[in-house]
């Protein structure tokens, strides 16, 4: 190890504990080290703020089945909440102002202008989206943007990891696992203004793209065709998943396997 | 009966880990949204969610990531709704400069300030590892990343600081 390689691995992690033999005889590392170890004590220290005592928001009671979530205001007090009985053992360091946290409410006319604009916006019968381009349905803004994504569609037999199909596919937003088929691509992709999982499995005839939208609410399956694909959009819960392949890929089997693969979160 | 007892183990168990973990939580969303206020806000809705979905969470020794990237989440979705511009250092609101003013210490203001000028890319990578613990190529799937481009991140971020230093 030189001194360029040295720097390099204390500069990404000052903890870095490699290279000793190189560290022995070299004054100016010692010295480098040093200085990064400070340097990162003070970041360290900076970027711990107070943190104002934690509130629990209003939260849901359970219904009768375990993904379904009611609100029911009788269970709704922070107050009671277990956490803000135990305050002590909230705030862990003593150096930790504590100041009280609120919850904050929309006015009314906000909730007003938000509902007017989801109207306005049905009314038009466009889709806006983050890049302000207008897509007039679902199916064509998922079409583009398979089109801004080519790399995605590779034909390969190497599977993405657990943990990465894990971290595309949070257990917040839904729980996946491998039977779909060969997941070989797995990115987070905003679609509808939201971020949603994009992954790949290897079809029959070529790569197959899969969408999972928890948040996109459709009234029943959609067709959609572009140059040499063909999918669907089937409606899954509150959300939906888009499946789309290569013309002639028979997308019937993969939309069992990928509906049973999938269970929504939220 | 039973599922009283179901319901009161649930709770428990989302206060046992949101009590462990709520400092990260606010810190982390004070840093990626650099607003105090905004932070708040992240971490309610962040809490929330966790709450309807804590079934998911099948391993309590994975919390804290999976609560962090609830808070990522949802502090993308808060942007995404209210497309905020980008901040001008001379001119923040009250709880932007709040997140600078903590304690009255001059070293820690000088650098607290060029951490919230770092650029998103930088100082994000540079919060989950020095103050949230994260390997990096936990970092690595937290932000979607190769690990080269955290290490090059991570480098960037303290030379970036250390220059900054060096000239105040």
């Amino acid at each position: 190890m030189n001194c360029e390689e040295y720097r390099e691995a204390i500069a990404t992690d000052p903890s870095f504990d490699g290279g000793a033999g190189h560290l022995n005889e070299c004054a100016a590392c010692q010295q480098y080290r040093s200085d990064m170890q400070a340097l990162d004590q003070r970041i360290s220290r900076a970027l711990a703020i107070d943190v104002p005592e934690l509130q629990v928001p209003e939260l849901p009671e359970l219904s009768t089945s375990k993904s379904e979530l009611s609100t029911s205001k009788s269970e709704l007090s922070t107050s009671k909440s277990g956490l803000s009985t135990s305050k002590s053992g909230l705030s862990t360091s003593k150096s930790d102002k504590v100041v009280a946290l609120h919850r904050r409410q929309l006015a009314p006319q906000t909730w007003f202008a938000m509902a007017a604009t989801v109207v306005v916006a049905a009314l038009l019968g466009v889709r806006l989206v983050g890049t302000g381009i207008e897509y007039d349905s679902l199916a064509d803004e998922i079409l583009a943007h398979l089109d801004g994504e080519p790399n995605a569609l590779r034909v390969t037999d190497v599977a993405i990891t657990a943990k990465r199909l894990n971290a595309v596919v949070p257990a917040d937003i839904a729980l996946m696992d491998h039977s779909a088929g060969l997941i070989t691509y797995a990115q987070t992709c905003p679609i509808g203004g939201r971020d949603v999982p994009h992954l790949v499995i290897q079809g029959e005839r070529g790569p197959v793209t899969i969408l999972l939208m928890p948040e996109e609410k459709i009234s029943g399956p959609q067709r959609l065709s572009g140059d040499n694909v063909n999918g669907i959009i089937l409606p899954v819960g509150n959300g939906s998943i888009a499946i789309i392949g290569e013309r002639d890929e028979r997308l019937d089997r993969i939309e069992e396997s990928v509906l049973k693969s999938v269970v929504w979160s939220t | 009966m039973h599922s009283n007892k179901a319901a009161d183990a649930r709770r428990q168990r989302f206060d046992r880990q949101v009590g462990i973990y709520h400092q990260d939580m606010y810190r982390y969303a004070a840093w990626l949204s650099r607003d105090k206020t905004i932070a708040e806000d992240v971490v309610q809705e962040a809490l929330l969610r966790a709450w309807k979905s804590l079934d998911a969470l099948r391993d309590d020794s994975s919390a804290k990531q999976w609560l962090l990237t609830i808070v990522r989440r949802e502090n993308a979705r808060y942007f995404e709704r209210k497309r905020l511009e980008t901040v001008d250092i001379d001119n923040l609101t009250a709880s932007q400069a709040a997140l600078l003013a903590e304690q009255p210490d001059e070293a820690l203001d000088e650098m607290r300030l060029a951490i919230y000028e770092l650029e998103d890319d930088y100082r994000e990578p540079l919060v989950l590892q020095v103050l949230m613990g994260f390997s990096t190529n936990e970092i690595a799937e937290q932000m979607g990343l190769k690990q080269g481009a955290v290490l090059t991140r991570l480098h960037r971020a303290r030379a970036k600081l250390k220059d900054q230093m060096a000239r105040s």
